[in-house]
């Protein structure tokens, strides 16, 4: 009795090691990655370079500030021709700022304020754990691997899968895939920098898609910091004054 | 034989390099932090623009009412060109919570008339910001309200925009203003206040309306959920009483929805009879917008704008305004008399030559954003039809930037029409420009 008794535990105990990690754990890792790659409330410089086949480039730099898992507004310093642009990202809605032009307007996660190969979810990207569950979680070539879904239909990507550093529990490369399973871009994680105050994380993150072979984008972090922020900075009214807070 | 042979060599040598720094070019990418520390240095000043060449070629309808008006007495042929070189100058500089920024564009221009320019202050103001809830501005200032693209009915403190380019910055005028922003936790995530002064005198805004008053107007905006909604008002004694509503959402996040309400009491509704009298009837009118933004999965977006002016020009009476000037046209040939032809320009100045100045437009754009893998190339066309008497103008565009700060954009604009009808009876039948921007800082 006590034998059979073992054996259905034993079998149990292997059926369960056979099934990948549950997604709690998943979601968590997921949480923890995020926080890892920047603090609650914080602001940035980034350097966006486009790299095209024939050797061409153009390169912007950006003021962004964050506040909670999913606000984020970001004003363009140069190209002088970009300069003064913002965006402001609350959840899924997604504005444009130009100066003159006055109002701001609109926009989609799918568009692409620079051009290139980043799109608009990248450059204003939201924790990953507001925008995608955990569905699966496995171990790979000694990094984790997470097979992320979208919460909505809302969300750019419709699924991704993250490798991730199992023990800094940094993101390594990140594939994005659309509904139909197609792959999109995949990011690349590199450079792993101190930023100061106990943020170390990837200071550059390459793209490249096989929907644009060739192509390019490299988006560069620099003065990473924790900032109080007022929840008023992430208006509509004070986009035109973002700069104001550099 | 050496000098050629030198001219030959450094011509191969530069193909060479060319080559050479495309082939190890590709995929490669260097970045310096220490460089990139330095440019995102602030300073506490900015200054900045662009300069512009645009050169435009108009095809002229000689047949057309508003031909005749501009050429009775001179013949032009059947092409004019232009040549316009622009200058903007922006600036800023920021003490504590300070902050001062002007605009001024300088403009010259050649074309069958001779040589002519002018500068203009477009914006200059101060901004007092204590905090981020509060803003203080007083100075020339565009205050654009509203939530239509092409067309905004409740921009009550705000020249109107040029539909054919509405991307294109406008002039201010001199208001003091203040903002103040609140945000919360629950459904409605923001809730601002925007009261605004215009003051209408012989020396500020005298184009605003009757002069010597001091005009007031003010904007209530809620960010509800996930929609964005606008109250406003404007009273003032330079121009009529008038009260707003403006909303914009997304349905989806590739699908926008937007739309704008104002409601204008005692306006002077103008109408033509024909004779090429004018008269005016005072009544409460409504203009309003409808509009939508859309976006493929290819990246073609197409905004589409209904645009009601309930005050507007209503078809009869454009018909009465073109045929008093085929009128007015044929006694001057026949008589050499001018004096109707001065009249029905008088008179179209005052109804007909305002942006899109009759009762119902469709507004259509769709802009392909690098289409066949070509970065920074956007090839667009935009139609705005006047639904009233079914005349539409057409506007295909390619707008390109093949280098930083460089920007590029050839664009043709073709109108058609019948015989009496808005795009029928315009000066042109089409043109063709080419604009050319180089930004600096």
């Amino acid at each position: 009795m006590i034998k059979k008794l073992l054996s259905m535990i034993l079998m149990c105990m292997c059926l369960c090691l056979a099934v990948p990690a549950c997604s709690d754990d998943g979601d968590a890792i997921l949480q923890k990655v995020d926080r890892n790659l920047n603090p609650e409330a914080f602001e940035m410089y980034r350097k966006l370079i486009n790299l095209e086949p024939d050797g061409s480039k153009k390169e912007f730099i950006m003021y962004s500030i964050k506040k909670g898992r999913d606000r984020i507004a970001s004003v363009f310093i140069s190209p002088a021709s970009e300069k003064g642009r913002a965006t402001l990202r609350l959840g899924e809605n997604i504005w444009l700022y130009i100066p003159n032009v006055g109002k701001p307007i609109r926009i989609t996660s799918l568009q692409s304020v620079t051009g290139g190969i980043f799109n608009n979810a990248d450059i204003m990207r939201l924790d990953y754990s507001a925008e995608y569950n955990c569905e699966k979680m496995e171990q790979q070539e000694g990094l984790l691997m997470l097979h992320l879904k979208a919460k909505t239909g809302s969300v750019a990507y419709d699924s991704l899968k993250m490798w991730v550093d199992d023990k800094k529990l940094l993101p390594d490369k990140i594939e994005c895939f659309a509904s139909s399973g197609m792959l999109i871009k995949t990011l690349y994680f590199k450079k792993i920098t101190d930023f100061g105050n106990g943020l170390v994380r990837p200071a550059v993150v390459e793209t490249d898609s096989p929907l644009h072979k060739g192509y390019k984008s490299i988006m560069v972090f620099v003065r990473m910091k924790k900032r109080d922020l007022p929840d008023e900075a992430f208006t509509l009214n004070f986009l035109s004054r973002v700069e104001n807070l550099r | 034989m050496s000098k050629a042979l030198f001219v030959l060599s450094v011509y191969v040598a530069g193909l060479v390099f060319i080559f050479l720094q495309h082939a190890f070019g590709q995929g490669e990418y260097k970045f310096d932090l220490a460089e990139i520390e330095k440019e995102i240095k602030k300073k506490p000043y900015h200054i900045g623009g662009f300069l512009e060449f645009r050169p435009v070629l108009f095809s002229l309808d000689q047949e057309s009412a508003f031909h005749k008006l501009r050429f009775f007495d001179q013949d032009e042929g059947t092409t004019l060109e232009q040549y316009n070189f622009g200058l903007r100058l922006e600036g800023s500089y920021q003490k504590g919570i300070a902050s001062l920024y002007f605009r001024t564009d300088s403009r010259l221009w050649y074309d069958y008339q001779g040589r002519d320019g002018d500068i203009d202050l477009q914006e200059g103001y101060l901004s007092l910001k204590p905090g981020p809830i509060f803003t203080l501005e007083t100075g020339k200032k565009v205050v654009q309200w509203g939530k239509g693209y092409a067309f905004n009915p409740v921009a009550f403190v705000s020249r109107p925009k040029d539909p054919d380019d509405p991307a294109e910055a406008l002039e201010g005028y001199y208001v003091v203003m203040a903002d103040l922003i609140k945000s919360f936790g629950g459904p409605l995530k923001t809730l601002a206040f925007t009261p605004a002064i215009l003051p209408a005198t012989e020396s500020i805004n005298d184009d605003f309306g009757t002069l010597n008053h001091i005009n007031f107007a003010a904007k209530l905006y809620f960010l509800l959920w996930d929609t964005d909604l606008d109250i406003l008002f404007f009273t003032g004694e330079s121009r009529t009483t008038r009260y707003g509503f403006d909303f914009a959402g997304n349905i989806k996040t590739n699908f926008e929805i937007h739309g704008e309400l104002a409601w204008i009491t005692d306006f002077d509704k103008k109408s033509i009879d024909s004779e090429g009298n004018l008269s005016t009837e005072e009544s409460d009118i409504l203009r309003c917008l409808l509009g939508i933004r859309y976006l493929t999965a290819n990246e073609i977006t197409f905004t589409v704008e209904y645009y009601h002016n309930g005050g507007g020009i209503d078809k009869d009476d454009a018909e009465n305004l073109f045929r008093f000037v085929d009128h007015a046209y044929d006694t001057f040939l026949d008589t050499g008399d001018s004096v109707q032809l001065d009249k029905a320009a008088r008179l179209s100045r005052s109804t007909l030559a305002a942006l899109k100045p009759m009762r119902d437009y469709l507004y259509f754009r769709a802009g392909w954003k690098e289409p066949f893998d070509i970065l920074y190339f956007t090839p667009a066309v935009t139609s705005i039809i006047n639904l009233t008497d079914r005349s539409l103008s057409i506007t295909p565009e390619l707008v390109y930037s093949p280098e930083t700060n460089l920007e590029l954009r050839l664009r043709g604009t073709f109108l058609t029409g019948d015989k009496n009808t808005e795009y029928g009876e315009k000066q042109n039948d089409y043109k063709v420009e080419l604009r050319i921007r180089y930004y600096f800082n």
